[in-house]
């Protein structure tokens, strides 16, 4: 599709799409319908655009666009079709069109998915039951018989490994891969047991599921993990998925059958369905246990424990045979089925592989053909779930089996990233079949093959060999997403120090920097493990600014687990200690009496148990600790992250009198959200002809001025700023890491940062011929990035940049709020929201209830400070950067530097494509206007204003000032936010001169009263708070800034205004957007700007 | 084949009482459960009848049956062993012969006046194999009986080849093993506590107890039974009534009465009911 769609021209591509799009609705087969829609996606996202005849400017219909976020996807593509048709084909378009093939065939393999697993014999029936008198299922007798009234129910307990995947065959488990391509979806999966290292006295199963009957009609679930707990009195509770943190534990109890899906929304009694399953009067207690593995392991820890739940619960009614022991065949196909069902329910999912703990030892899962007997028959080539063979001695013996335990290091490295995008991408670049990456996937194929004669023939260095090839191989060529600059540096290290005695290097799961494997030879094991913590923890330090780590990295002790999952009746019926913990201080605040006599018997059982049991020895300080959360030891810790917020905000010039006023104005109302927007009878109008200078196709339009940007780049009159005083929420994710420093994409061969990038393309500037001047160059940061940027650069050599470089600290800085319930209300139900898959937006619901409930409940506007000092506060807006150079010295500093420099080149640390073009410097400089500011034609993903005439006047308009969301789609350009500044005209807007620079007390007069002209935006950022073992929770808080893009509404501000070519003016807002930008060419061009250091 | 002997199990321990209470049928004679067992067995033509029951139980039984005691057999089950068990007591009765097999807990009434055994064992001796009555029943009654998987004879609307018999199955062994095409989405086919056996049954019941089995199941033997020779389902428009649940009793009385004699009667008197109850609201 690639090599005939560069070859071909605009009208044959436009023909191909035609016939495309026809077919796709006319095909009944599943994936030619998808596959000719992500062609259709491909040809409008990369080909098309660039081919000659297609304009840049175009418009996006307003209804298009809500149709796409209301998942009405087939009315949109018609609505962008006609509009394609009646304004002649263009970018605009295209992206909008592009998005939405997209979305569409994701949605259909989404919707095969959830039929198939709606329709695997077993599962069909939970979703036909309506009525509590409907329930089939009874919890077997076994679980209701005690030898008194008074005594507990029988405990039973479920132990189950997590899986590893020992290929790592190019992510082929993922469910679209397998329906469509079964002959290539194969895993070598493990099931193992773990322990961390220097913890834990020996490796078991890390995941345990318990359940028993209760003596009140309630469903009491537990995580031991989580440390959450909660009674469920009704139905719809059980369906609210992110209330709490029990949604995996709700999920398991729907897909075993307990509480059948198709009792959501039947407003039936809960107690009724409990009567049913264990008779009137009673209840069920489920409780989950994960044994201090973390988070993003890599080794689908959460789909393990929903499996061993879900085994649990079918074993307790059963729906297995054996209430105790191992499951029969058919009963772990059963279980995998439901898990992949739970996991749909919860809006969540990885691949067909995650549950394979629950099988034992080494086993093969492949894809399965569909046969006459599959719901998936004549839809898709394969069948949803896949087929387990299990190695036995004869074909993976004992001594091959210790030799891999006694050679693999397995660590989790402490990073934690989302891997739902890789997983898409995958997906997509499988269904484009794009000649790299399907060849990557054939070698992938191989290795798998590689790999499993290595373990037949007892040779773990082989493996090695084969996983390290296959990760710097088929892996990168298909995801350069999977390795990142701290994982390579790791095995760089590690390979010089343990030399031929380092095996390989093997990436568990979706990405590396998590879960990873280190294969060394047996001799050294003991020593790799400690020197693999040390290299570790030395490696996260470096990067930790720049890339976002959850946790302290680990090296676990491993053991393979030839049982799968296995069942017991505890005795005595005793639940995991922390469960205690978490329990035993509400229940002894209550008086004796009203507990049930169950409880009191089970307490004294515990208490004796404590007395008795080593493991527990520590308990009664435990539950002291827990019973006086106020005690000492906690005191402190609070103290001193009070004391440390309050010296940051000190240290940065808080301004709390400001602060206060912010406050009072937002809880009465008179800013926030809806405040932002401008008057709603406003007149915005798009452009018109002659208000902006197209430059879009970029050299050929520019050539007339490049001789006299040339001249001024040589006279010195030029300096560069990047402003990186920003975390960058949506690439981070509120992470807290720094942006500018993420080495984000391998260039020139090496993983390079934002800010190394802008370095490299001055630095090819200012080697131009004819140029010979150094360029100077300014990085404004703040409070939360200054210090990283500092070090960095030190610790790099300032990435080998000659000319002047400078930073430019920030002076301002607010503490974040807690949200107002009245803003959040209006960015979920007000704001147009992109819906989502229908189980994944039931969960995002319940999500937004539970952090609406939450604002109200830790107090609308009051101060956020339930996080890390750094985590509470915020930049206040990248307009101060600018002014921050004023006050802050560093323009005076330039200046007294250089008394040629005149012009300030402003730009995003996103803007990759932004250089000092003499081109565009020479226009700028011809112009002779005070503020000169880029902008780009509109994409779909370009949201948050642009170029308009607002009431007459032509300025840039942010995206929150907009009275309407429509407004947005009749501009035709986006503000890029690179902006060229003359420096003498702007300090005579600030009322300023060149010696006034020195006047401090002036100088921030002068700025303080052009804040006041400028608007003060409220905003949601979501801002992640860590806690636990690598769990992480997203808050939305409230914060305020004000835009740059604002001072083009200033009267007194001379402006001018040029369209450049996309490629120089888009932003890098998400890491989504990585895959496509390399793709289409604008990594390449980027590259095509820089000059890397030589050293 | 000619079906001549009956074996009534009345012998778990829960409902020994069940067969004792007394009903008016649908002649407007007041019997006890068992006599109407007895005469709808008797109807089908079965000469010989034996009941497995209690130690001990034997006297009340007989007196329960009244008139027809002289006919019956009364074998005790000496342990609690489960229902295969008690069925596997009488096989000294039945020898190598076929037999018809009743629970003594369920009353069955069809609709054209012909008896619900009585059919049974003409379709047996027609299709001259193992036959058992079973209802199209919905899943939520899969924990209270066996329930067969299998596909329909050709060119019969109520006959089925029987291909596996689970006791008891969750919904999901169900609708993984028991699905019968052209039966309405979530139902099975359930036994109706109808059977007519052939001595096979007796070998295979004897060698899952010769093999130490503490509870043997009649479906294991029948699943058993289906994969080594003809065993078919028989679905008729019937009813069954089991008197052992809650308001079991008042429902097969009710049933009784209102496919008998009595019908404008009781009717009468269930209107007079309701109206008073409305009246008294």
């Amino acid at each position: 599709m690639d090599a005939f769609a560069r070859a071909a021209t605009r009208d044959e591509l436009l023909a191909e799409c035609a016939e495309l799009d026809a077919f796709r609705r006319a095909s009944r087969n599943l994936y030619e319908r998808v596959r000719a829609l992500f062609f259709l996606y491909a040809i409008h996202r990369f080909h098309l655009p660039a081919k000659p005849g297609v304009a840049a400017r175009g418009f996006i219909p307003f209804d298009g666009y809500t149709y796409l976020l209301r998942r009405r996807f087939e009315e949109a593509i018609d609505v962008f079709l006609r509009a394609q048709a009646s304004q002649g084909p263009n970018e605009s378009v295209s992206s909008a069109l592009a998005e939405a093939y997209h979305r569409l065939g994701f949605q259909t393999l989404a919707d095969q998915v959830r039929r198939s697993v709606r329709s695997v014999r077993g599962n069909q029936w939970m979703f036909r039951l309506g009525h509590p008198a409907d329930q089939p299922l009874r919890v077997r007798p076994e679980l209701l018989a005690r030898p008194s009234n008074d005594a507990p129910y029988p405990l039973l307990m479920e132990a189950t490994p997590v899986r590893m995947d020992l290929s790592h065959s190019a992510w082929s488990d993922i469910f679209f891969l397998g329906m469509d391509f079964p002959e290539g979806a194969r895993v070598l999966n493990v099931s193992i047991d773990l322990g961390v290292r220097g913890r834990d006295a020996a490796p078991r199963p890390p995941v345990e599921a318990y359940f028993r009957v209760i003596d009140e009609p309630v469903l009491r679930l537990a995580s031991v993990d989580l440390a959450a707990r909660a009674e469920i009195t009704s139905l719809a509770e059980v369906f609210d998925f992110a209330r709490d943190y029990l949604g995996l534990l709700k999920a398991a109890l729907i897909a075993a059958g307990l509480i059948p899906p198709g009792m959501e929304g039947s407003e039936q009694e809960l107690t009724g369905l409990l009567a049913q399953l264990v008779g009137p009067g009673r209840g069920i207690e489920l409780v989950s246990n994960v044994n201090g593995i973390p988070k993003g392991s890599r080794l689908a820890v959460s789909t393990s424990l929903l499996a061993s739940l879900i085994a649990c619960c079918m074993r307790a009614t059963g729906q297995a045979h054996a209430l105790t022991g191992a499951l029969a065949e058919p009963e772990r196909r059963l279980v995998a089925a439901r898990a992949i069902l739970g996991e749909w329910l919860a809006g969540s999912g990885g691949g067909w592989q995650d549950s394979g703990g629950v099988w034992p030892g080494v086993k093969l899962i492949t894809g399965q053909l569909a046969g006459p007997d599959d719901p998936e028959y004549g839809v898709s080539r394969g069948r949803l779930l896949p087929g387990h063979r299990i190695f036995g001695p004869d074909e993976v013996g004992p001594a091959t089996r210790q030799a891999l335990q006694d050679s693999l290091v397995l660590v989790h490295g402490g990073m934690a990233q989302n891997v739902g995008p890789i997983l898409e991408m995958v997906t997509e670049k499988y269904l484009l079949r794009s000649e790299a990456e399907w060849q990557g996937r054939q070698e992938a194929c191989d290795v798998l093959d590689e790999v499993v004669a290595a373990l037949r023939a007892g040779d773990v260095q082989r493996i090695g060999a084969v996983t390290t090839r296959n990760f710097f191989g088929p892996i990168q060529t298909i995801i350069p997403w999977a390795s990142n600059l701290y994982t390579e540096r790791l095995i760089g290290r590690v390979r010089a120090e343990f030399g031929p005695q380092f095996w390989g290097f093997w990436m568990l799961g979706g990405m590396s920097g998590g879960g990873m494997g280190f294969i060394f030879d047996p001799q050294v094991k003991r020593q790799a493990q400690a020197r693999m913590q040390e290299l570790m923890s030395a490696g996260k330090r470096e990067v930790e600014a720049a890339l976002p780590f959850a946790m302290e990295p680990v090296v676990y002790d491993f053991a393979i687990n030839e049982r799968g999952t296995w069942a017991r009746l505890v005795e005595p019926a005793l639940l995991p200690a922390g469960y205690y913990a978490l329990v035993v201080p509400e229940l002894v605040r209550l008086d004796r009496r009203q507990l049930p006599p169950a409880r009191r018997a089970e307490l004294a059982l515990f208490a004796e148990a404590s007395r008795t049991r080593p493991e527990l020895s520590g308990m009664v300080q435990a539950l002291f600790d827990r019973l006086l959360p106020s005690g000492v030891a906690q005191g402190q810790a609070g103290d001193r992250g009070a004391a440390a917020l309050d010296a940051l905000l000190a240290e940065h010039g808080f301004d709390r009198v400001q602060h206060e006023q912010i406050r009072a104005d937002l809880k009465a109302g008179r800013i926030g959200l809806a405040q932002n927007r401008l008057p709603a009878n406003s007149d915005i109008r798009d452009v018109q002809p002659g208000d902006v200078f197209d430059a879009s196709a970029g050299a050929t339009s520019l050539a007339a001025y490049r001789e006299r940007g040339l001249a001024a780049l040589r006279a010195g009159a030029v300096a560069v700023v990047t402003l990186a005083g920003g975390v960058g929420s949506r690439w981070t994710q509120g992470a807290g890491v720094v942006k500018a420093l993420h080495p984000f994409c391998k260039l020139g061969g090496k993983h390079r940062s934002f800010i190394e990038v802008h370095l490299a393309k001055s630095r090819r500037i200012a080697r131009l011929p004819g140029v010979g001047t150094p360029l100077p160059h300014v990085i404004t940061t703040s409070y939360l990035t200054h210090a990283a940027i500092e070090s960095y650069l030190a610790a790099e050599n300032r990435y080998g940049y000659a000319g002047p470089l400078h930073l430019s600290p920030g002076r301002n800085i607010g503490l974040r709020m807690i949200p107002m319930a009245r803003d959040l209300r209006f960015a979920w139900e007000e704001m147009p929201q992109q819906l989502l898959d229908e189980q994944a937006q039931k969960v995002r619901d319940s999500l937004h209830a539970a952090l609406i409930a939450w604002a109200q409940q830790a107090g609308e506007g009051g101060d956020y400070t339930d996080n890390l000092p750094d985590q509470c506060l915020h930049p206040v807006g990248h307009w101060y950067e600018v002014p921050n150079m004023l006050k802050n010295g560093v323009l005076a500093r330039l200046l007294a530097a250089n008394s040629h420099l005149q012009y300030l080149m402003v730009h995003n640390v996103d803007a990759l494509g932004a250089d000092v073009d003499p081109g565009v410097l020479g226009w700028v400089i011809e112009q002779g206007a005070t503020f000169t500011a880029e902008v780009i034609t509109r994409c779909l993903e370009d949201r948050g204003g642009g170029l308009a005439r607002v009431d007459g006047r032509l300025r840039l308009l942010e995206g929150l000032a907009l009275p309407h969301e429509e407004d947005e789609f009749d501009l035709s350009y986006y503000n890029s936010n690179t902006s060229w500044l003359h420096i003498d005209r702007l300090l005579a807007v600030f009322g300023l001169t060149r010696a006034d620079l020195d006047d401090a007390e002036k100088v921030a007069q002068a700025v303080r009263a052009i804040a006041a002209r400028m608007p003060t935006y409220v905003t949601l950022k979501d801002v992640k708070k860590r806690w636990g073992h690598g769990q992480e929770d997203i808050f939305p808080v409230a914060q305020f800034e004000k835009l740059w893009g604002d001072m083009t509404a200033l009267p007194d501000l001379e402006c001018r205004f040029i369209a450049v070519p996309r490629r120089r003016g888009q932003n890098l807002k998400d890491q989504a957007q990585l895959d496509g930008w390399l793709r289409d060419g604008s990594a390449a061009y980027v590259e095509s700007l820089c000059e890397w250091d030589a050293a | 084949m000619k079906i001549s002997k009956a074996v009534i199990t009345a012998a778990s321990p829960r409902q020994r009482a069940l067969p004792l209470q007394t009903l008016v049928d649908r002649d407007g004679v007041q019997k006890s459960v068992l006599r109407i067992i007895v005469e709808e067995a008797l109807r089908a033509g079965v000469e010989e009848i034996a009941i497995v029951v209690c130690p001990d139980d034997e006297a009340a039984y007989a007196g329960a049956a009244g008139d027809l005691a002289a006919r019956l057999t009364f074998v005790p089950q000496p342990a609690p062993r489960g229902y295969g068990h008690a069925v596997y007591c009488a096989r000294d009765f039945t020898g190598q012969e076929p037999f018809l097999h009743l629970v003594g807990d369920h009353l069955w009434v069809s609709r054209n006046g012909q008896g619900c055994a009585e059919q049974l064992v003409e379709a047996a001796e027609r299709e001259a194999c193992a036959i058992s009555a079973v209802q199209a029943s919905r899943e939520t009654l899969l924990p209270y009986f066996g329930a067969v998987g299998g596909r329909r004879v050709p060119g019969r609307q109520d006959l089925y080849v029987i291909e596996n018999v689970l006791e008891k199955p969750t919904p999901t062994e169900a609708e993984q093993h028991l699905l019968v095409p052209g039966l309405r989405a979530g139902h099975y086919l359930c036994f109706f506590g109808l059977h007519v056996l052939t001595a096979s049954v007796m070998e295979l019941l004897g060698r899952a107890i010769r093999a130490g089995q503490e509870h043997v199941t009649l479906s294991q033997a029948l699943a058993e039974l289906a994969a080594q020779e003809r065993h078919l389902a028989l679905e008729r428009p019937w009813n069954r009534y089991d008197v052992g649940v809650q308001y079991g009793l008042l429902t097969a009385q009710l049933a009784l009465a209102l496919a008998g004699r009595d019908r404008e009667r009781v009717l009468a008197l269930l209107l007079e009911l309701l109206a008073q109850r409305e009246a008294a609201a």
